[in-house]
């Protein structure tokens, strides 16, 4: 009787085919970048090159995912980092001793876990800002990372650094897991409020979203991811260093910022997140082809971050005239 | 229909902020087949009934019934349990969801714990139906107009099988298409049995849906009768007509100066095409009911909101303020109604505030001069009358006392234009008292003085005339002699003009 186009049955579908168009431009530039950088480096289409390729990319685009769940959830995270290196710490120092790799894992999760609830808790019940608790966070963690291995070192067992960080894509598939994971999450109404509740959280709490509930488990989940992107950092490196994971922290503010995740929560998609973290891991790379000085690859990503933010914002204000 | 028994019911509820009576003793009670208007002038304690009755605030006093039932905890889970659907004013919607998403927010269809969305599909589309949308159900709610956001918003509503459904101002933006299906759609409602409280401010919307009437007047029900035999006149007695005691200034009208401000075709923001000239002088009254424009009209002379007009003379100069420094410049000051945010700067000194719009001028070489602003400070405040040390933070005043002080920061700069928005809202009545001497006050020295006021009484008892807004137009120009709250209320209503139909 109507002029829906949509069968019932195809709902789903629709919905995510029309969230994919408006990424559009997105994925033409990370696949314009794409090439470039196999023309500059034809070596990663092999497995081999393949596979190095993509554990570069795999701990940023974990933490853009913890960072980019939070955005959604009208939050931020900079904490990140930190519980970067609290995992690849925990990791080196537990996998070697008592807790066995299995043991260890599970300590590193359970520790993601545990402070990003916390954390969650603290931001949601006692309605502080997110932004000063997770910085207070971050100087916490640091220090306590810093009191279990004061120095970078420990135990990461030869064969799991193999099987993460060797000549097979194992990385890769993890991240369709993770990406899978993260599908089936925003198929759940707890997915589902929680996006809600990130642009509109008075709307959402008076349809029914437990609004609390939700942010809590955005940070356990965030908190989980960036723990657990820094035990495939111990695994890549084959020890604990107390300080690697501080670059993550503004790195994964900005990949989630490339693609499209706003600062005001609700806006943006995990899809464009991901591919934010892997454009901004592919400039790094095609910048140190090109023999970009480090100081000038800095500059160059700040400019980029900033135009991509700006381009979407002076287009949408020019067809408003 | 002899009353059946009440699906929901408030029992002499009463509900106070911050020791501010809102609700005293309000019983309302709504019946099964019924539609319930809810009619009340601005800040009647509509809204804190509605908030009452959805559960998302607890009263102070008095108990809610579900059922003939009293309920000790009437909260959003209990409201939602006994069936109650609101649908609110401000939207509730996420823009980048879908309307199906949206529609079904808090109660999907869950199918091995996740949302079921050939389910949602069929169960969203039924209600869909119902409220005319013919949308896809995956466009985000974001592109859609504000129209059909509010039929998304009534489709939610209604996904929840409503047995009560409260409507607050449904039809304020939808087209008169969309209001039509509304209209029909609440009739069939009402005949499967739900009980519906409705409240507009189109007295013909309610007149043609609603059997049953209760109005509210300052916190207590004035009137909770059958519609059958009111008349619109009748409808707006009772909700306006209390006392003025002496809370106003006698004063004479002085004769009008020369033409401060003259516009004509000045579109801003909402308001759409207004020709409008005051003279020195004059306190000009600017009413209607909440968000029809008055603000934007204000803003809009300030500079403060882009606009465009046919011709305009300010003070003297021709076009319309580029900005709002020009229109200080050229000697229009301008008082915002949230005094709070936009007004002041609260954890500042008084005298740090008094001098925010005059530091430019009290300066001595280059560098601030402390002793003419140390003799301002002292001038304003007690011309003012406020007492004590103006080192203190302006946060520490009462509210009537940081409105004196808004207001008086422009004063060293001597305005022949006064543009105030709301000046007296959530003020004492001393303070109030002070606050209307004063203005008449700067009439007499030639000022003009253009009040957008939401009480009533204060256009009625202060103003020379009185402009009346709705939907963005000025619906009255009335003048001295013809100014009295049936006038003004009767105009924001929509009596004396035609109803869009």
């Amino acid at each position: 009787m109507t002029t829906r186009s949509i069968s019932s049955s195809g709902l789903y579908r629709a919905i995510q085919s029309r969230r994919n168009r408006g990424l559009g431009g997105l994925y033409i530039v990370v696949v314009a970048f794409l090439l470039l950088y196999v023309w500059l480096f034809p070596g990663i289409v092999s497995i081999g090159g393949f596979s190095k390729f993509t554990q570069n990319w795999f701990p940023l685009a974990l933490v853009t995912m913890a960072q980019a769940l939070l955005m959604l959830n009208g939050g931020i995270t900079l904490s990140v980092g930190p519980l970067v290196s609290l995992g690849a710490v925990i990791a080196a120092t537990s996998m070697g001793g008592f807790a066995g790799t299995w043991g260890g894992i599970a300590a590193v999760a359970a520790i993601g876990l545990g402070i990003g609830a916390i954390t969650g808790i603290i931001v949601a019940h006692l309605r502080l800002p997110a932004i000063i608790v997770t910085l207070a966070g971050s100087f916490i963690i640091t220090g306590i990372a810093l009191l279990i291995l004061p120095r970078p070192g420990g135990f990461i067992p030869g064969w799991f650094s193999d099987l993460l960080a060797g000549n097979t894509p194992v990385a890769f598939c993890l991240l369709l897991v993770a990406i899978a994971g993260w599908k089936l999450f925003m198929a759940t109404p707890a997915g589902l409020g929680m996006y809600a509740a990130g642009e509109n959280p008075v709307g959402a709490f008076r349809s029914g979203v437990s609004v609390e509930r939700v942010k809590v488990a955005a940070f356990a989940i965030s908190g989980l991811l960036a723990a657990l992107a820094g035990l495939f950092v111990a695994a890549q490196t084959g020890s604990g260093d107390p300080l690697i994971g501080n670059p993550f922290t503004l790195n994964s503010i900005a990949a989630a910022v490339l693609g499209g995740v706003g600062f005001l929560g609700g806006k943006g998609t995990m899809r464009g997140a991901i591919c934010g973290s892997l454009l901004l891991s592919v400039m790094i790379n095609v910048m140190f082809f090109l023999g970009f000085p480090p100081v000038a690859q800095y500059v160059a990503q700040g400019l980029i971050i900033v135009g991509a933010v700006a381009i979407p914002e002076l287009t949408a204000q020019r067809r408003k005239k | 229909m002899i009353s059946s028994m009440p699906l929901l019911e408030a029992r002499g509820i009463s509900k106070g902020f911050f020791g501010n009576p809102v609700l005293k003793g309000i019983s309302i009670s709504l019946q099964p087949g019924r539609v319930h208007a809810l009619l009340g002038e601005n800040g009647a304690g509509k809204s804190t009934l509605i908030n009452l009755l959805s559960g998302a605030l607890q009263p102070d006093g008095g108990e809610i019934a579900v059922d003939g039932k009293a309920v000790s905890r009437f909260n959003p889970g209990a409201a939602r349990a006994a069936g109650v659907a609101v649908v609110q004013q401000e939207l509730s919607l996420a823009s980048e969801l879908s309307i199906a998403e949206n529609v079904g927010l808090g109660a999907y269809p869950r199918r091995f714990g996740l949302v079921d969305y050939k389910a949602l599909a069929e169960q969203v589309k039924t209600v869909c139906d119902m409220v005319g949308l013919t949308e896809a159900l995956d466009t985000p709610v974001g592109d859609l107009s504000l129209g059909r956001r509010q039929m998304v918003e009534i489709a939610k509503a209604l996904f929840l099988k409503p047995r009560v459904l409260i409507l607050d101002e449904p039809t304020s933006s939808l087209s008169a298409h969309e209001a039509g299906i509304l209209s029909a759609l609440i009739l069939k409602l009402r005949d499967q049995g739900i009980a519906l409280l409705y409240i507009s401010h189109r007295l013909n919307e309610v007149r043609a849906l609603c059997s049953h009437v209760t109005v509210l007047k300052d916190g207590v029900v004035t009137a909770d009768q059958p519609l059958a035999g009111v008349d619109a006149e009748g409808l707006v007695k009772l909700m306006v007509g209390r006392d003025p005691g002496d809370l106003f200034p006698t004063w004479e009208a002085v004769l009008p100066g020369e033409e401060r401000i003259s516009v004509t075709g000045l579109s801003a923001g909402m308001v759409r095409d207004i020709d409008f000239s005051a003279r020195a002088g004059e306190i000009v009254g600017i009413g209607g009911l909440v968000g029809q424009g008055q603000e934007d009209f204000l803003l809009g002379l300030y500079g403060a909101l882009p606009g465009s007009v046919k011709t305009a003379r300010l003070c003297e100069r021709d076009g319309l303020f580029s900005d709002v420094g020009a229109a200080n410049a050229a000697g229009l000051a301008y008082v915002p109604a949230d005094r709070k945010k936009e007004g002041l700067v609260l954890p500042h000194s008084i005298a740090t505030n008094l001098l925010m719009p005059s530091l430019g001028k009290l300066t001595k070489n280059g560098f601030r001069d402390r002793g003419a602003e140390k003799n301002t400070v002292l001038q304003l405040a007690s011309r003012l009358m406020i007492k004590g040390d103006t080192g203190r933070p302006v946060q520490a005043l009462s509210g009537g006392n940081q409105q004196k002080v808004a207001l008086a920061k422009w004063l060293p700069l001597d305005p022949s234009v006064l543009l105030l928005n709301d000046p007296t809202r959530g003020v004492d009545i001393e303070t109030k008292r002070e606050i209307y001497l004063m203005l008449r006050g700067f009439a007499a020295e030639g000022k003009l003085v253009i009040l957008l006021s939401s009480d009533t009484p204060e256009l009625v008892h202060l103003c020379d005339r009185v402009l009346v807004f709705r939907d963005g137009r000025t619906v009255a120009a009335l003048q001295r002699a013809e100014i009295t709250e049936e006038a003004i209320v009767g105009a924001a209503m929509g009596l004396t003009s035609r109803e869009a139909a």
